[in-house]
């Protein structure tokens, strides 16, 4: 090998370790793979979905532009104002349940009592478990004629003369939906609320008894507004995974009885993958987006105020 | 004296303990249902005479029947295989990203985290109708790579976000200090930094294996053929399709296929627990 190369294969080995010593540069190094994957499958799948959205590409047919058509077409079905209506019912009543049942159960965690480790950790589980098959349990639970609930509550207590029709009744099938839902985040809720309450500066609270506060008033004047933050941060991200559900509805409802318990995601596999309709699938995902940027808008706010404080 | 007192306390958390017992038995009474009916026979399950809570002819019946179901082998393979490429690869393109956004100063680092919370924001189920299309395009939709392409839109901007939080509080000095002692600065980040951060790294694993393990939307809408499912859809298809479901052998898969997921989370909770905390309050 003569010097020259020699030389180069030092000055291009000298420069490679200057490129991964540099924090410029490393940053952009260590950035790409995430970037280059996030644009290909995020990016461009969401401009796909805009374009498809004005298309009424359908599968195994060539797409062609048909302006507002789609959103027009969903607009005059009641398909679609059905799935508007049982998302904002399910999201509401499930976030509110959610927040009552994980305050309760942190405050209830947060007292030291017999077994508690154990507790914790047996509480995550319907947080845990593959909620297809916690879902797969709970259509057993709720079946039609040999729901365990209703056996209890007609034939060994006598407290209902009729069973529940869970499943089979268009309230009864969303109360249970949003039942199952909140069964499967409050564990969440109540671990992640008890690590914000834990963290809160106990002397306060301790002053504030002696000063005569009920527990009660402690808790709503001086730990609730602590852990605010984290609070609505939670409930922010959980409202965005609410709305796009999609496992349960299509596991233990599917989305009857007469559609009264179809969400956004499961009219738009409905309407693209079972019935082959893909700008029109792609036109339901598409009316949720004004709802999630604002959403989006407001997590980021939430979250500069909380990594200010 | 301190037997009154103890008196009292006791009587004090006589309600709590109730109430203590009604979340319980909430919150798990599913869980023991699914498994004493998966150890009844066909006809017993239906049958709640007497104690009904005691299964009163235990079987292993309904395991037999979900592990002779002809591909039940294969799914779990596939499963096994597919969350454990996308934790693999998921995994290492966050511990990168993670540190350069929460380590490395450089032009975009700060709109990067925030691109990263938007993408993390953004509900699963989402983009499934264009990525169908998109890997019709590809040729790629029906087989497992579908599956191995598209989990990790849900994984990487989760375990970046996590992750760079963890960063973030890990000290720098170690690190400065190797490269005094002449480690380049790979090696330093590799050998002293990535340690320091590995219960990040454990936890950003656990949630990766377990959401592609627990993945429904994708395998049912981007993969066909029998012997392209996965445990999820797989067990659905052979059990709960059309108007007959069995529920023995659905409520044994059910008990099967959370024991590991379970397994796992019971021997890392506390860290997890603080890990997804973390996670939730700082960015």
């Amino acid at each position: 090998m003569d010097t020259t190369s020699r030389l180069e294969t030092r000055s291009t080995s000298a420069f490679i370790s200057r490129l991964f010593h540099k924090d410029s540069s490393l940053g952009y190094i260590l950035l790409g793979p995430a970037f280059v994957f996030l644009a290909v499958m995020m990016a461009y799948p969401f401009v796909y979905a805009v374009y498809l959205s004005f298309t009424d590409k359908q599968i195994g047919a060539p797409a062609t532009f048909t302006g507002l058509e789609n959103y027009s077409k969903l607009l005059s079905t009641s398909l679609f104002s059905k799935t508007v209506v049982n998302s904002f019912v399910y999201t509401a009543f499930a976030l509110i349940l959610k927040f009552c049942g994980g305050l309760t159960l942190a405050t209830m965690l947060n007292r030291q009592f017999i077994g508690q480790r154990v507790v914790k950790a047996m509480l995550l589980l319907p947080w845990i478990m593959p909620t297809v098959f916690s879902t797969m349990i709970w259509s057993w639970i709720f079946h039609p004629t040999f729901s365990i609930v209703n056996e209890v509550l007609v034939n060994k207590l006598g407290l209902l003369a009729q069973p529940i029709p869970f499943l089979r009744d268009e309230r009864w099938a969303m109360a249970s939906l949003i039942f199952v839902n909140v069964w499967r985040g409050v564990p969440f809720f109540g671990i992640t609320f008890l690590a914000a309450i834990q963290s809160v500066n106990t002397e306060i609270i301790e002053a504030s008894k002696i000063d005569g506060a009920s527990r009660w008033a402690s808790f709503w004047r001086i730990t609730f507004p602590a852990i605010l933050p984290v609070v609505i941060i939670v409930m922010l991200i959980s409202t965005i995974g609410t709305l796009g559900d999609f496992d349960l509805p299509f596991l233990l409802t599917h989305g009857g009885p007469n559609d009264a318990t179809t969400l956004f995601s499961l009219t738009a596999y409905t309407l693209s993958m079972s019935s082959g309709f893909i700008g029109l699938g792609a036109a339901v995902t598409m009316t949720m987006f004004p709802l999630l940027i604002l959403l989006v808008i407001a997590s980021l706010i939430s979250v500069r105020k909380q990594q200010q404080d | 004296m301190n037997t009154a007192r103890f008196a009292r306390n006791v009587r004090r958390s006589v309600p709590f303990y109730l109430l203590l017992g009604a979340v319980i038995v909430i919150f798990l009474f599913p869980f023991y249902w699914g498994l004493i009916t998966s150890l009844k026979f066909e006809v017993d399950i239906y049958d709640f005479s007497g104690n009904f809570l005691v299964p009163k002819r235990p079987s292993l019946e309904n395991y037999a029947t979900l592990f002779k179901t002809p591909r039940y082998f294969i799914w779990f393979w596939n499963t096994l295989f597919v969350s454990t490429v996308t934790t693999v690869a998921s995994v290492i393109v966050s511990v990168m990203a993670g540190f350069a956004i929460a380590r490395l100063r450089f032009r975009g680092a700060a709109l990067a985290g925030t691109l990263v919370f938007i993408t993390y924001l953004a509900p699963k189920n989402f983009l499934f109708v264009p990525l169908a299309q998109i890997l019709k395009d590809w040729g790629l939709l029906g087989g497992l790579p579908a599956l191995m392409v598209t989990y990790p839109t849900n994984l990487i901007p989760f375990c970046t976000w996590l992750l760079s939080g963890y960063f973030a509080n890990v000290p720098r000095e170690p690190e400065e200090c190797a490269m005094v002692d002449g480690a380049s600065r790979v090696g330093a980040i590799v050998r002293i930094t990535l340690p320091m951060a590995l219960p990040g790294i454990i936890t950003a694993a656990i949630f990766s294996f377990t959401a592609s393990w627990n993945e429904l939307l994708y395998s049912i809408a981007f993969v066909s053929g029998d012997q392209n499912k996965m445990l999820t859809n797989g067990v659905i298809g052979a059990f709960a399709g059309g108007d007959y479901f069995s529920w023995g052998p659905l409520m044994a898969a059910a008990t099967i296929s959370s024991l590991p997921v379970a397994m796992l989370y019971l021997l890392f909770t506390d860290r997890f627990v603080s890990g997804i905390t973390s996670g939730a309050t700082k960015g």
